[in-house]
Formats: C-alpha cells, structure tokens, sequence
C-alpha cells in the first residue's frame, strides 16, 4: 500500500495499545537479542557553512593565505599537524580530532561540493539532506531513501520483531528532510531521554474523513502512536547500566552536542537497533568575528571547531570503552564553506568546497584528496574547487558501510555517483541482512480471534524450512511449544488451546530459520 | 482575473474558521461579539486596528537582602513605568538587559493572550517570521522592542515602506552585520537575505553579483549607542566616508540597473530608496509575498491550480496597490474573504503552531489572569505563556535562523513540522499543564497584591456559557465545538459523555441531577455532586488528547 494511503485511511488498530505495553516487556527485551553486525551511521550536522580553511590548514600554501585571508588566519606554529602528512594541520582547537587521527579513527575527505553550488543556507542545506541537483527539489532525504529502501514496509506494521525501534532517531533538534521520505518521516525526534512521552489519554476516533483535514489529522494519529509506540524502547535502553565515559558538560565548548551524542551512545548501548542518528551543531555562520582579532586561534570558530572536537572524540572514547566502537561510523557535514578572502569585519562570506571528516574504528584513516589551492589572482569572487561530489561520499557509506549493492545505491541516490574509498568495505564481504530487514513487517503470523477465551487460532506463514511456534507468558516463560517441524512453504493455521491457564497477556512466537515475529495475544476470563 | 470572491453561507463554521486563522483560538465570547455580522463586515472589523498597546514596563528588582528593591537596578526608571525610553546603563550591563528582554517577553505573550478581536497580534508575528531577528543574537532590549513596535505599526500597512524601515531599523543591522557593512569590507549577509528571504524568494534569477552590489549600496549605516560618552536609546545613523559611493551596476535581471553612487550625508537614504524601487519594481515579490501569505493563513502546499488562482490574483493585487498606504490590508480583505479561503481543501488542515495551540487554549478556556492591579503576577503569569509556546518548539524571537520558522517554508512538510515525536509530548503536556496546574506566583514579590496567587482554569464558569450544560448530550457538543477544528460523530460524542459524564452509566439524568445539586451549592454533601468539577477535567483532558485539537 502506498504510504500517503496509509497515512490517510488506515486504522491504527495494527499499533494498538497492546503493543505499547508488550514492548516493555522482559520477554521481548530478551528476544531482541542483539545482531553485533548492526550497523550505524551518526550523522553530525554543522549548520551556518563551515569555513574549512580554517579547520583543515594547507600549511604549503601558508604564505598566499595570508595574504588573501589576513583576518582570520590562524598563525603558522599553532596549526596541529597531522603524523604522516606533510603541508596539512588542523586547526589548533581540535586536538581531540588530531588524537583520533594519530590512532587511525579519522578520515578526511578534502574539497567536497557539487556542480553549480547553491549560497543559500537553506537550498543548500537541502541539497545536501535530499541528494538533490543544483536545479532539482526532491520531496525524500537521502537518508529517507535508504531506509525506505532497508524497510520497504515501514511504517505498516512496525514495530515489529525485526524493528522494534525507531529506524532513525532525530537528537536535539526537529527532523530534517534528510530523514524525510515522501512525505513520511522515517525516523522520531527526542530532545532528551528523559522527556515523559505520554500516551494522549484520548480514547475514541472517527475514521478520517476525505477532505484534507482528514489527511491531516491522519497525520497527527500517527504521530501520536509514534510518540507512544517507541516511548517505551528508547526510555528503556536509556535506562540500561552502560557505564559511560565523560563528556563536555556545562557551559564547556560544544556541551549541547556532546550531551546529544552521549543521549546516542545511551541508546547504542542500551540495545537499539537503530541505524540512524543524526545530531546537530549550531553557528558556524561566521560572517564577522570568526577569529579574535589579536589572536586569530581564539574566538567563535575556535569554540566551535574545539566542542565539535571534544564531543566527537568523547563519544568516541566512550564507544571504545563500551565496546561498541566496531558498530558505528560518524560523518560530518555542513551546508557549505567558505569564502577564501576573508572580510574586515573579520569574518568570512558564503563560499563553495569544503572538507568532510569520517569517525570511527572502520574508517579508512587518512586524507582523501588533496590540499585546497588557492587559485593564482584569488579576489573576493573565488571560490576554492571540487575534488568530490558529496554524494559520493553518501555512495561509500552505503556501499561498505550498509553494505547496499551498487544498483541499490543508485536507487538511493537518484543516479550514479562513484564510491569513494572512505570504509573499511571488510564487513560488508559476508553481509546478507537485507533479506531479513526488507521481509519486517511482512505478517507472517496471526492470530484470531484475539481476545479470546480458551482457544484461538494461529496462522503462520513458512517459507520452507522448519518452523517452531511457541506461546511465552508475559513474564519471559515459555508455556508451550506448538509447533518445532520443517513446514513447506505456504500459510497455514493451528488451535491452541490455553483453556487452563489464568486470563492475561501471552505471547505467540514464530521462527522460520532467519525470519521471526511475535504476536501479542490477550486471554480472557 | 481577479481573486473569486466567497459567496456562499456565513454560519457559525464559518466564522470559526475565520476565526481561528486571524485569531489566536477562537471561544465563545468571539462568536458571540460577531454574530449576526456579514462576512464583509467580519473583515472589516478584524483588519480595523485602534491605537497600539502601550509600551512593557518595569517589573524587575533586586533583593540585596532586605526584600525585593526595585531602585537596586535599573533605577532611573521606577517600577510600572516604561524602560524604553530610558537608555542603560552600561555599568549595570548585561543585568539590565536580561531583565528588560524578560520584561518584553513577558509584555509581548500578554498582548498575544489580552488581544483585541483584530488581525493585529497575528500580523505581526507574520512579519516577525518573515523578517526574524533572534534575540539572542541581538540581546538588546530596546533594539527588540523597537523593531517589534515597528512591524506592528506596519502590519497592514505598505511593504515597501516596511522593507525600508525593517533595512535601517538597529535590529536587522545589528543581526545580520549590517552595521559593519562599509566601503573597506562589504558585508553581504544583510543584502542576500534582502533578496532571498524579505523580499524577491530564492532562486528567481539575481546573481551573486547582484547580492555583492546590493551589499556595496547599503554600505555606510551603523548604529550609535552614545553621545559623547553618555550612553542613549540605540539609533540608525548614516556615516558617508564608510559608504561605497561607486556607481552600482546590477545584472540582466534587473535590467542592468545602474545605481549612481552617491557621497554625503544624503547618499545612503537616496541609494537604499533607488535599491528598493528596483527589486519592489520586480513582480517576483508580490508572487512571493503573497505565497508566504498564503502559507501563514491558508495552507502548506501551493499547488499550480493555487498559484493561478489565488497567488497570481493576490499578487496583481498587491502590485495595484503597492503605493496604498494600507497596501497589506486591501490584499489581506482580498484574500479573507475568497472564495478559496473557505473551501473545503483548505479548511481544519493545518498543524496549530505552537503559538495558536497555547494561546489559542488559553483563550478558549478563558484562563483567569491577573489583572493590572497585579502588575508583577501579570507579568510572571505572562512570561510562563512565553515560556510554554518556547517549550512547544516555538521560543517567539528566537527562530533557528533567518528563515523564521521551518513550518512556513519548509517543502514539502511545511506545517506538519511543528508536530513529530519530539514536540507531540511538549503540546500534550503544555495543554495539560493549562489544564490541570495553572500559574502560581511565589511570595518573594515587590508588590504586596501579587504574593502566592494561584491563577486556575474554571471550567464550570466554561460549561455555564454554553446553552444547556445540564444535558449532557448539549455539554459534549458544545465542548467539542469549543475545542475540537472538525466536528467528530455522534456515536463518539455519545462514547464520551457515558464514559465521563455519566460515568459509564446508562441515563442522561445522571450527570443532570448530580451538576443541578452542586451549582445549586458547591458544598454539596452528595458524593456524585461532589464529583462533578473532577468530572469535567476528566472530561476536558480526554478531549485535549485528541488529534482534533491539532488542527486549525
């Protein structure tokens, strides 16, 4: 079914109440045993156009830059240089990134933009969240599509057994259109782990209605069973014991984003299977005060660039210290850079290219590309040159970071773009997750009629192989195994029959080899 | 082809609708103030402003230990007068700011919930998101308040007048580096957004040359905050030696406009105007003006049968009368009382921002606020409004960026952004808090009269303004009539009513007995009677739940 058409008409009986409650369980948290080869992509968005000559320095081209860029340029000595990479540093607030570097967990993607850049903060930014050309507006984000891709099904029927939590979790700010796809959002926003999600309290609906109202209230139901249906999971793996490492806090630099990134750290631990984070940085709009004018390393970038830094290297640490640092792979991304001829209110205009920073275990370390140049006869029009298409960089992390196949990237990212060598592609040699995660949501067990009173009926689907079903209570305990055979493929049904067991919440269990799902079931008197 | 008139029904419905979109909520005494009224004259009355608000004033002080002391800061102006005409005292800085933005906060959601029955209120939010400065970027009171008294004043008034004003007002200056936009060092992040945001919309054919070159015209205006060392108001000056006085040549879409450039005093007041005659001259800012129009008060999306027929008329409209001094009213009558306005595909289809949900219910529940006798608990209640719409996703002056709000210009969501998983639980919350907790103010005030007051929704005062609140079918009705944007059916009405008023009980009698028996004495020793104000917070919050009151 088309998802404006579910969103529209379809009832939400699916998502029901019930399932709020069963999510919680002990019995489903011990189900969702945890696939170590989820994968995930945190994506850090540096709003305002990052002024990336200023954050990656091409020391061998320090003496034209200082003479194109007087007022912002960092002093030559305090530049942190890179090991093993001559003529390159980093800006000397980010030392945490330059530890990240020497241990191998820092890629760099230098000169990374697109045909016919856009100097708008808004077209741009949406050019980089959808993927779209210059001249295209496209109505899903390139992160959208890949989990519509991944989830063809969503959000009919989900949770699921597979899914049970949000597909991308949106930290500290509202959902972009990256995570947008057609219309839907493809992922919930929290502010904090902490906030209650109430459940409306509201009880009875009308069906919607046709006009355009009905549409849109459509949409606000399904908010709300979003809202309550992934409350329980994220509070729960919010709440697990992982003992975590510090953090920036307080009035410290990039504070908000590392409290963002430590919410991330939370939920990874606590078990998600989330496979998108994406969290934010504000300000990098630097059009006057960049630098401090007696001491070009201090001022607004250098606060900036030093909480990027910290927040991103105190995740970082605090992945390796949980042991989830072979799971997750950070990307940073801002809408553009800026220009090289600095202004005198000591700041910098819109500009074009800019680097791109990969975090993580899995990155292949290193710089891609090579130091911005500045072009002979350099006037306050240049702009530094492409070296890469950002959507290349999209490509390489859905080819060996998700592992998807070439044809399927394309169908992602609207066309072809070259993947660059930016991951670790060993992972994916052995990966064939998609078959299972692209069947979520499919029923393939039911079980009617439900409520009922002593007997009720289970239909299963098998797709060859054999098939064990099983009734758990609601505590976790198995009360009977219906079924443990090979089945062929087809739907069939089965009676059980629960007559002497107490009235409550039962839980109907299927395993056809990869495939699983779970049913509630209510017993009444 | 002019814009198609409405002349179908004027009922109740409509009037809600009408309502709700000029209005911030829309409760019973609205629909009672207009009643009978035409739709013409409805319009009429609503784009008609009397004189504006009167300025915020001092409700701040210090406790230095012998109680709250009103002349330990800011003392040259005395309690419950107006600050804004009084310069700060840098010594005092950043204190007295922060009290004065707190103050203006506070004065501005009290204009939103005391206001009038005018397009006023919401006019001027409208072009506080088109034209957004961030207060925390600004962080200066009288910059704030000024700018903000300014699109007020301008609300309906010309646009290009208001262009002007907003381009040299100390808050765009100082928000988007205007002020150190000069000759040495062209600044051009108030120039783009000129083009792109306030004015001609992204994308429509000027060249980054011709934002550089807007940048070069508007060289030279600052902002003076003393004389002579004496601190005074901030003001708007021109400086000629820091003006461009080049000629300023534009590209092929603006027909390769020359601006002759200019020195002396006059040069920037004569180069601005030249500038504005030049892009007002371009038919692409009715078409946006009127699109961004059509976003705040219609609807989202703007489908082509949209842009021919409502966007293209307004804006030959706009254009007609872009020399009125009430240029903005002739297109809002126009656009009030279309055809379009009130046709099914765009009625109850919007997300309430924040803003309209807060107020809005604040309104329609008749919230009990103090009243100027206690001018600090006024302004305490006032600031917690702000403070909840803010907590909604909606901190007014403070918008994510230049752009004013994400609803009203990002594609395609538009308005279904205010509400997602994050900011669902805020609302509902938010409501309830109305609901269930009202406003408090501590014992640590200054004025006497506004010491541990607690400020509480009446609902039985709510149930007695509708026609029959003893039958319990009316009193269920006439709730979600009050609260709910679409009707909802009788069987869920019927649901309703068994579940709370009758508390699961099968006759109408039930709750008629039991609310006849406590209005006639609210000490009632009947025990149902008892229950009857828990019954319809019951009630109310059940309703508040529902995805109809989302809607607007």
């Amino acid at each position: 079914m088309d998802r404006r058409r579910f969103l529209r008409t379809a009832s939400l009986a699916t998502i029901g109440g019930m399932a709020v409650r069963g999510f919680s369980s002990p019995l489903l948290a011990a189900l969702r045993a945890r696939d170590l080869n989820d994968r995930v992509l945190v994506v850090v968005q540096l709003y305002g156009g990052n002024d990336g000559l200023n954050t990656v320095i091409p020391l061998d081209q320090y003496d034209v830059l200082s003479q194109v860029r007087p007022h912002v340029l960092i002093p030559e000595a305090q530049v942190l240089p890179l090991s093993g990479l001559d003529g390159t540093g980093l800006h000397p607030a980010m030392t945490g990134l330059r530890d990240l570097w020497d241990a191998g967990k820092l890629g760099i993607v230098q000169g990374v933009s697109y045909p016919q850049p856009n100097y708008s903060h808004f077209r741009a930014t949406d050019i980089w969240e959808t993927g779209a050309h210059h001249d295209q507006l496209l109505n899903s984000g390139w992160t959208g599509r890949y989990l519509d891709l991944e989830y063809p099904n969503y959000p009919a029927g989900y949770p699921n057994a597979d899914m049970p939590d949000p597909l991308a979790i949106r930290v500290g700010g509202p959902i972009g259109p990256g995570l947008q796809h057609q219309g839907l959002s493809m992922g919930v926003a929290i502010n904090n782990t902490d906030d209650p999600l109430d459940l409306s309290g509201h009880i009875y609906n009308d069906p919607l209605s046709d006009a355009c109202s009905g549409g849109k209230l459509g949409m606000v139901r399904t908010v709300q069973n979003q809202t309550d249906l992934y409350g329980d999971v994220i509070q729960a793996a919010a709440q697990s014991a992982c003992d975590h490492g510090p953090y920036p806090t307080g009035n410290a630099p990039g504070a908000q984003l590392a409290q963002a990134l430590k919410i991330v750290a939370r939920l990874i631990c606590g078990g998600l299977k989330t496979r998108i984070y994406w969290v934010s940085l504000n300000g990098f709009d630097t059009h006057a005060e960049q630098v401090v004018a007696t001491d070009h390393a201090q001022g607004v970038h250098a606060q900036l660039l030093q909480g990027l830094s910290d927040a991103i290297t105190a995740f970082q640490n605090d992945l390796a210290g949980l042991g989830l640092e072979d799971r997750v792979l950070g990307m940073t991304f801002s809408e553009f850079g800026r220009r090289i001829v600095s202004n005198a209110s000591i700041g910098t205009d819109h500009g074009s290219a800019l680097p791109m920073f990969l975090f993580g275990n899995q990155v292949a370390p290193g710089m891609l590309g090579t130091n911005p140049e500045i072009p002979p006869g350099t006037t306050y029009q240049t702009n530094l040159a492409m070296q890469y298409d950002f959507r290349s960089v999209y490509a390489a992390v859905l080819t060996d970071w998700f592992c998807l196949a070439p044809e399927e990237v394309d169908q992602v990212l609207l066309d072809t773009y070259q993947p660059l060598p930016i991951v670790d592609p060993a992972g994916c040699l052995s990966a064939n997750v998609h078959e299972q995660h692209q069947r979520a949501g499919e029923r393939l067990l039911e079980v009617y009629p439900n409520p009922f009173v002593e007997r009720t009926t289970v239909k299963y689907t098998s797709h060859g192989g054999r098939v064990l079903l099983q009734v758990y209570n609601e505590g976790g305990q198995l009360v009977t195994t219906v079924l443990n055979a090979p089945v062929a493929p087809g739907t069939r049904t089965v009676e059980v029959d629960l007559g002497p067991l107490p009235a409550g919440v039962y839980y109907c269990r299927l395993q056809n080899e990869a495939r699983q799902q779970v049913r509630n079931m209510l017993k009444v008197r | 082809m002019p814009l198609t008139p409405y002349t179908g029904p004027f009922g109740t419905a409509e009037l809600r609708h009408l309502l709700r979109r000029t209005l911030f909520g829309c409760n019973n005494a609205d629909l009672a103030h207009f009643a009978g009224q035409s739709l013409q004259q409805t319009v009429d009355a609503l784009l008609t402003f009397g004189p504006g608000p009167a300025p915020t004033v001092k409700n701040y002080w210090l406790d230095a230990g012998a109680g709250p002391d009103p002349t330990l800061i800011d003392g040259a102006v005395p309690f419950g007068s107006t600050w804004v005409d009084t310069p700060r005292d840098p010594d005092e800085e950043p204190a007295v700011s922060q009290k004065r933005i707190e103050s203006f906060v506070a004065w501005r959601a009290g204009l939103l919930v005391q206001q009038d029955r005018t397009l006023r209120e919401k006019m001027t939010l409208f072009w506080s998101n088109h034209m957004p400065v961030e207060a925390t970027t600004v962080f200066n009171p009288d910059m704030l308040h000024a700018y903000d008294m300014m699109l007020r004043g301008h609300a309906l008034g010309n646009f290009r007048q208001l262009v002007h004003d907003m381009s040299v007002s100390t808050a765009m200056l100082l928000y988007l580096n205007g002020y150190l936009n000069n000759v040495f060092a062209p600044d051009e992040n108030f120039a783009r957004e000129l083009m792109e945001l306030f004015t001609l919309g992204e994308g429509v054919g000027y060249t980054e040359a011709d934002v550089q070159t807007a940048a070069r015209v508007l060289t030279g205006w600052t902002i003076q905050t003393q004389d002579g060392g004496t601190p005074i108001l901030p003001a708007t000056i021109f400086v000629p030696f820091l003006h461009d006085s080049g000629d300023k040549t534009f590209s092929a879409f603006f027909n390769n406009t020359t601006i002759t450039g200019q020195a002396g005093p006059g040069a920037g007041e004569a180069e601005l105007s030249a500038l504005l005659d030049m892009i007002c001259a371009k038919d692409e800012v009715s078409l946006f003006i009127c699109r961004e129009l059509y976003r705040y008060f219609v609807h989202g999306t703007i489908d082509a049968e949209t842009e021919a027929e409502v966007i293209v008329p307004l804006a030959e409209l706009f254009r007609q009368h872009q020399n009125a001094p009430d240029q903005m009213r002739i297109v809002m009558q126009a656009l009030l009382t279309s055809a379009h306005f009130f046709s099914e595909s765009v009625r109850a289809c919007m997300i309430k921002p924040p803003v309209d949900l807060v107020v809005g219910t604040l309104r329609q529940l008749d919230f009990p606020f103090p009243g100027p006798a206690q001018l600090e608990a006024q302004y305490a209640a006032w600031l917690q409004v702000y403070a909840l719409v803010a907590y909604c996703g909606q901190p007014l002056f403070q918008p994510p960026n230049v752009a004013g709000w994400p609803a009203y210009h990002q594609y395609p969501q538009y308005d279904d952004i205010w509400m997602d998983t994050a900011t669902y639980p805020a609302r509902n919350n938010a409501v309830a808090a109305i609901l269930w907790t009202g406003f408090t103010t501590d014992g640590n005030m200054y004025e006497a009269a506004s010491q541990d007051l607690s400020f509480q929704v009446d609902l039985l005062a709510v149930v007695a303004q509708f026609s029959d609140p003893f039958d319990p079918n009316v009193l269920v009705h006439e709730a979600t009539e009050l609260l709910f944007t679409v009707p909802v059916s009788q069987q869920v009405k019927d649901q309703l009513k068994t579940s709370y008023l009758l508390l699961g009980q099968q006759f109408d009698h039930y709750w008629s007995d039991a609310y006849e028996l406590y209005v006639n004495d609210p000490q009632t020793t009947d025990m149902t009677a008892q229950l009857v104000p828990l019954i319809l917070r019951w009630l109310f919050n059940d309703l508040r739940g529902a995805g109809e009151t989302q809607l607007f």
